[in-house]
């Protein structure tokens, strides 16, 4: 019965990890935050010509974003500009040190690659290969629920959803939430 | 005093404080931020200050989904604790007792190794998980009490990136039962994000205040059919409208419920569910204002604010039913029998009536109630179903560390800095999780 669970995560993570491989390589990436929150979307959207379920992996990952993920190089900037400022004793400390003048002669060279993810991370641990009888990030997940039943709710209004949109899947209860929908959110995960 | 610093270090708060203490010295976010208006990055307590403006702040989290990916941030933050917050004067006298994560990767744990001893020269470490922690902490809270005799909990951690049911047995956490689901707190603030951006006013950039939203005004429905009957209703018959102010950034910084009596008024629904706060003193004077008001104030556009109603229980109805959402993954009741599943049948009653909740998510009124409710039908019959909710779910995991800190054999369970020089990483960590 494990197997069969983790089996159904390992795929969903594979998944993902493609869609995030994807953009890693992706110049939208340098862009500013708003611009750059589309980007894994609008990737993912052309590795599959399958808008619903792109659309539904998307909403997924953004479930787990922070607004400024792939900022590296500022940050580095900005450190060195809150060096100089009075509030922050503690850099003001560290910087006298040469120790940490090296680290972050490194950390800047570090931060010219965007950290990894961690789904890229559990790829490269290549946790597939230990014996079954190992616990691993892998074998811990859930696994998919054991009644297929899904409740909807209009995306919305919130209210239960009886109907879907043709184009992206997403949910609405009613004409009025319909053409709202049309006008604002059709495909805003896609594109 | 005892120079052990133990330091819970979650993806959503940094728990830091010295061993052998109640409290822990320092609870600041795990992240950087950076206001609009400033080219200066935030650290941790500074996001805190009253005086900064956290409006469209953009923030950066060394760990992704529970995980330590960025170990040179992680290095800032807690180079800041370190020295500002705690203080710690030279980390070289000192024992380092830091919670990771379950099931971390070795990779992970190298960097995490390498942080410890050759970034800060801590003397020693001991690497404990968070289950054994809380289980540590409830059977010294009561040492006559089942999980105390029995030696066995089910520990079901609700935090900031995801959600383990845990089994503990003879006080070592059973990795090979731990039963993960993908969600957590910060899942549900981005849902509750999506949902009012939507609807009402764009906070997507807005962490911070959604965040004091969902803590404020997110609670667990008991019955989600008729509870979204009733948000239909209008006016004062809609028991779960209310309305948040959001930050102007000149008269208020921080948003606020603009009538928190008005929030408050789902709590006199019956359904044989009342809330334990309605049986304090407190909580029937609240009652009795809330008969007497009458004109409610309706949201004004012209300022920045937002209503919410169903939103308030459909978002930590996500923990219960992660399929609603898409996931293809199980919910937490199923979670909780999958992971007691995995465990040796003798172990089974015995983990059904010693579950203990932990973690900032399971704060939500009426989790315990909605979680036993969904659970007693998939247990057995002849079991008990017993769930307690950790004093202070927050820092439960924190002060079983210090309390295994001040332990007298703590110092012969950790990995010295000369054993890590001369053995490395991998076989240091052999030590810890038996
Ligand atoms: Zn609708
Ligand atoms: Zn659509």
């Amino acid at each position: 019965m494990g197997s069969c669970w983790s089996f159904g995560e390992m795929s969903w993570v594979k998944y993902v990890d493609q869609a995030m491989d994807e953009d890693t390589s992706n110049p939208l990436r340098r862009m500013s935050s708003r611009t750059r929150k589309v980007a894994p979307k609008m990737v993912a959207a052309l590795a599959s010509n399958d808008n619903r379920t792109q659309a539904a992996l998307a909403r997924l990952e953004a479930l787990e974003n922070d607004n400024a993920g792939a900022e590296m190089v500022e940050i580095n900037e900005d450190d060195d500009a809150s060096l100089d400022d009075d509030d922050q004793a503690y850099m003001r400390k560290q910087s006298k040190s040469t120790k940490r003048k090296t680290r972050q002669a490194k950390a800047l060279e570090n931060a010219k690659k965007a950290p990894r993810t961690f789904l890229e991370l559990v790829n490269e641990a290549n946790l597939e290969s230990l014996p079954p009888h190992v616990p691993s990030y892998l074998r811990a997940a859930v696994g998919p629920p054991s009644s297929t039943s899904r409740r909807h709710f209009c995306t919305v209004c919130g209210f239960t959803a009886n109907y879907t949109c043709v184009r992206c899947g997403m949910r609405f209860c009613a004409i009025r939430c319909q053409t709202i929908h049309n006008d604002t959110r059709c495909l805003k995960f896609v594109a | 005093m005892s120079n052990v610093v133990v330091l819970d270090n979650g993806g959503g708060l940094i728990k830091a404080g010295i061993g052998g203490e109640r409290e822990p010295t320092a609870v600041v976010p795990n992240c950087v931020g950076r206001p609009l208006s400033s080219k200066k990055w935030l650290i941790g307590d500074q996001l805190h200050s009253p005086s900064s403006d956290l409006t469209s702040a953009s923030l950066r989290r060394p760990l992704d989904r529970g995980y330590l990916i960025n170990p040179d941030l992680q290095r800032d933050i807690w180079s800041h604790i370190f020295t500002s917050l705690l203080p710690l004067k030279n980390p070289s006298l000192s024992s380092l007792l830091l919670v990771e994560p379950l099931l971390n990767l070795p990779s992970i744990q190298r960097s995490i190794d390498e942080l410890v001893f050759e970034d800060f020269n801590f003397n020693s470490l001991f690497v404990a998980d968070s289950p054994s922690l809380v289980h540590l902490y409830e059977a010294s809270r009561s040492p006559y009490g089942l999980v105390s005799k029995t030696q066995t909990s089910l520990v079901v951690d609700c935090g900031f990136s995801f959600t383990h049911a845990a089994p503990v047995f003879q006080n070592f956490t059973l990795n090979y039962g731990v039963k993960r689901l993908d969600l957590g707190g910060k899942a549900l603030t981005n849902y509750l994000k999506e949902l009012v951006s939507y609807r009402s006013v764009n906070v997507m950039d807005e962490t911070f205040i959604m965040d004091d939203v969902k803590e404020k005004l997110c609670f667990v429905s008991l019955d989600v059919e008729r509870d979204l009957q009733i948000a239909r209703r209008s006016g004062r018959d809609n028991l779960f409208r209310c309305t948040y102010v959001l930050p102007d950034g000149v008269t208020h910084t921080k948003g606020y419920i603009k009538d928190p009596d008005e929030a408050q008024r789902y709590l006199n629904l019956e359904d044989g569910a009342q809330s334990p706060q309605l049986k304090t003193k407190e909580g029937m004077d609240r009652l009795e204002v809330l008969g007497k008001s009458n004109d409610r104030m309706r949201i004004d556009l012209t300022k920045n604010e937002f209503g919410l109603t169903n939103e308030r229980f459909i978002v930590p109805e996500m923990i219960f039913r992660p399929a609603d959402l898409g996931m293809n993954q199980a919910g937490l009741a199923e979670c909780i029998v999958r992971a007691v599943n995995a465990c040796h049948p003798y172990l089974h009653p015995v983990l059904y009536e010693s579950i203990i909740l932990t973690g900032g998510s399971t704060l939500f009124p009426r989790f315990a109630e909605r979680l036993e409710r969904e659970l007693r039908p998939l247990v057995p019959d002849e079991y008990q179903v017993k769930i307690t909710t950790q004093e202070d779910p927050i820092l439960g995991v924190w002060r079983g560390g210090s309390l295994l800190a001040s332990s007298p054999d703590f110092e012969a369970m950790c990995v010295t800095k000369a054993e890590y020089e001369e053995l490395g990483s991998a076989r240091c960590r052999r030590r810890f999780f038996h």
